[in-house]
């Protein structure tokens, strides 16, 4: 132990770490009848750890190339060592963190956690879920297989639809007119340097905000909140999330065991589309809708006008600390409450009819 | 009026043609014609007879070729005089004889230097074939109720073997010849018996040919050949057969059937598996019993019928081994294993038997039998693959569960430690 109080004391006596310290031990988090709500945050941070981790060791035997892609992934499961769990997991850890991040956002929107003064944190966490979309759909092509080939197809065209830029777009995702090893090579760039490199640094930015503010009391629980006793952050509520982060574990090690992902077979750019291709199942309420459209509406083009209201709903959702004045003053719209209980009914819905084959 | 008049003289010309042999001078020139009046007129008239064959002339191979209505019928089209233009004096003949057809196709269709100017590809033997056919023997011998070359091929509005819509294609040949050949009236002159079309489309030929639109699959000509259409003699069965059967027919060869079906004055081929109905062989068919072919010379006792008895073993050895090893490999791919290596010796054991099935032709149970070792290792291969597959999952199950186990004790660890704290 002497070792180690001297070597506290000479990180102390340079970098003055003391303050940190003191704030970590002081630091605390209320609790009420919603608290439960505080764990899915760190639940997605601890998927988007394992990310990193089972990312790094596939990396080890990767090849981003449309001729050793496929090959190199079908090599991982069946010749690496434990390549089947580090690539199961991986895949399997996307999906949840996905999953993690939606229950994240829609339980910080329906408490109103995103009023002032935390508008900064619900932006960042907003373009924070949308890189990890980003991963998702980056992420999805770089098996080369044959489902992952046309949804890519299907998805990268859903961008040409855009005015003006869209054709432009279109290029730069794919790297030319058509998906081929340059989507693939772009996509792996993407996946392992640029999205990464930003995540890290929005990440940091979005834990500092929420470290700097503290946790929100949502509104009608700020008397619960001061009649019981907060927890310490230190070790109390690091120790109640670690068993969380544990039963994230248990899942995902189930979950790899148990259904290993699937690699299907190998892209071939001159086969026909097969039938039933579909994206990720959380882009799933976006292309069900974008297909129930009619080819025109008024005029323009039905999925121009679909991804026009997408992308006004986004803006919306992006803009609510802005546009739901109450808010800063702790009274709410009932408004924007209502909102976001019919967004997450419609998106919990279509997903589900998605996945039942409703929409076939 | 007009109108009339011109179908008066046609008739009339059609009178005077309807006996003739082509004249020496119908093809003489059949270039290209500055002007036809022929359509022009022709497809006005009232008469259905003489306005269709205007109308097919836009789709028509020898039109597109310049060769219009005179390259065949001659005439002058230049003149809109239907009297000079259709005066048997300028080479004029109406409609042909059944008899004079094929020389009259085969003027062009057999000069090799006027084919090279216009289709060098297509072969210039089609007359020469057609008089050796049964076809063109019949006709020479006065009978026109036989196939000539618009029978197949029609008068007007002809159309390239490789245009899918000409009654010649591949997928349309069968109807075509069916025609006749499918009427049972007509086939009882000829003793056919007429039911060959029927039969034809019962086979994994026409299978073949309709549902994988396999357009290498055979049809009537492939076996009876097209324009010299005959039915191949017993002794060249194997010939026809061993066109697209090489392996097998080679293998026929080495057999004790080779001598003895040659013997018996049998066709190869068909002694087994039939002519027109060409069914898909399977296993099931070697043997002695009910529905077996070997039964049709051979009975149970006879060394066939006991060379018959292993060969039928030794493939069901094979056919039950390749089940149970494909239902091993399918069991441990529904539990998530990639199993790639199983399937190349899985698909190793299906070519295998594929040899196998050639090597029946031999009747030599040892030759059979060595393919269904190699089978049998093949399987015998994929049955470890998949049985270190099912120990991988046992394996990684026992594992998951030791994990969760440390798993769950870490939480219920921490659990009681934050009530500790808390208390």
């Amino acid at each position: 132990m002497k070792i180690l109080d001297r070597l506290w004391h000479t990180l102390d006596e340079r970098l003055e770490l003391a303050p940190l310290i003191d704030f970590a031990t002081h630091k605390e988090v209320p609790q009420h009848r919603h608290s439960w709500a505080y764990y899915f945050g760190g639940l997605t941070m601890f998927f988007f750890f394992v990310q990193v981790a089972t990312g790094i060791l596939l990396l080890l035997y990767y090849r981003p190339t449309a001729e050793a892609a496929f090959e190199s992934v079908q090599f991982i499961v069946t010749r690496v060592p434990f390549g089947w769990l580090i690539r199961s997991v991986h895949s399997w850890s996307a999906n949840l963190m996905i999953l993690a991040a939606f229950a994240h956002m829609f339980s910080v929107y329906l408490l109103g956690s995103y009023a002032k003064p935390r508008e900064l944190t619900w932006w960042s966490g907003f373009v924070l879920l949308l890189l990890a979309m980003g991963f998702g759909f980056s992420g999805y092509l770089l098996p080369w297989n044959e489902l992952a080939f046309f949804a890519t197809r299907v998805g990268t065209d859903m961008v040409s639809k855009v005015p003006l830029v869209g054709g432009w777009l279109l290029k730069f995702l794919r790297g030319g007119e058509e998906v081929t090893g340059a989507t693939l090579t772009r996509f792996f760039g993407f996946h392992v340097a640029v999205l990464p490199m930003i995540t890290t640094a929005l990440l940091a930015t979005h834990l500092a905000f929420i470290q700097r503010q503290g946790m929100h009391v949502p509104e009608g629980l700020e008397e619960e909140a001061k009649t019981r006793r907060p927890l310490r952050f230190v070790p109390n509520f690091m120790m109640r999330e670690g068993v969380v982060w544990l039963a994230g574990l248990a899942a995902l090690a189930a979950l790899a065991a148990f259904f290993p992902w699937e690699l299907g077979s190998k892209a071939d750019l001159f086969a026909s589309a097969p039938a039933g291709i579909k994206p990720e199942w959380y882009f799933l309420f976006m292309f069900e809708a974008l297909k129930l459209l009619p080819p025109h509406v008024l005029g323009i083009e039905g999925e121009l006008v679909g991804l026009g209201v997408f992308s006004l709903a986004g803006l919306v959702w992006f803009l609510v600390p802005v546009l739901d004045r109450g808010s800063s003053s702790g009274h709410r719209s009932r408004a924007f409450l209502l909102l976001g209980w019919l967004a997450l009914a419609y998106i919990v819905s279509f997903t589900l009819l998605s996945l039942a084959g409703v929409f076939k | 009026m007009r109108n009339h008049l011109l179908a008066a003289a046609v008739v009339l010309a059609h009178a005077a043609a309807a006996w003739a042999v082509p004249p020496a001078n119908v093809v003489r020139a059949p270039g290209k014609h500055a002007e036809d009046t022929c359509t022009a007129c022709h497809v006005a008239l009232d008469d259905e007879r003489l306005r269709v064959p205007a109308q097919l002339a836009n789709g028509d191979i020898h039109y597109s070729q310049g060769i219009t209505c005179a390259g065949c019928h001659g005439g002058d089209p230049a003149s809109e005089d239907a009297a000079v233009a259709m005066n048997p004096a300028r080479g004029f003949v109406g409609k042909f004889s059944r008899r004079a057809i094929p020389e009259m196709c085969g003027s062009c269709h057999s000069d090799p230097t006027f084919m090279l100017r216009h289709a060098p590809n297509i072969p210039t033997d089609q007359l020469a074939q057609y008089r050796t056919s049964k076809h063109g023997l019949a006709l020479a011998k006065g009978d026109t109720s036989v196939a000539v070359c618009s029978s197949c091929h029609g008068a007007h509005g002809v159309l390239q073997v490789s245009d899918a819509r000409a009654p010649v294609y591949p997928t349309h040949v069968v109807d075509t010849c069916g025609r006749c050949h499918g009427d049972v009236a007509l086939m009882t002159r000829y003793a056919i018996k007429g039911n060959e079309v029927e039969e034809y489309k019962q086979s994994g030929h026409y299978a073949a040919l309709v549902t994988k639109n396999d357009l290498s699959a055979p049809t009537c000509k492939s076996c009876h050949g097209a324009h010299g259409a005959t039915p191949p003699g017993v002794s060249s069965v194997s010939n026809v057969c061993g066109t697209c059967h090489p392996t097998q027919r080679e293998r026929f060869d080495l057999s004790p059937h080779k001598d003895a079906f040659a013997a018996l004055q049998q066709p190869a081929c068909e002694s087994c598996h039939g002519n027109h109905a060409i069914l898909h062989p399977t296993d099931g068919w070697i043997g002695v019993g009910e529905k077996q072919v070997c039964g049709n010379c051979h009975s149970a006792g006879d060394a066939g019928a006991t060379a018959a008895f292993a060969i039928a073993g030794a493939l069901e050895r094979a056919n039950g081994a390749i089940t149970g090893a494909q239902g091993c490999v399918d069991r441990v791919k529904r539990a998530g294993m990639l199993m790639d290596d199983a399937d190349v010796k899985l698909e190793d054991a299906h070519q295998s038997l594929v040899v196998a099935q050639v090597e029946i032709h031999t009747v030599n149970p040892a030759r059979v039998d060595e393919q269904t070792k190699a089978i049998l290792a093949s399987t015998g291969a994929a049955d470890t693959l998949a049985a270190k597959a099912e120990a991988e999952i046992r394996y990684r199950r026992t594992g998951l569960f030791i994990s969760l186990g440390v798993i769950a004790l870490a939480m219920v660890a921490l659990i009681f430690k934050v009530r500790a704290m808390e208390r």
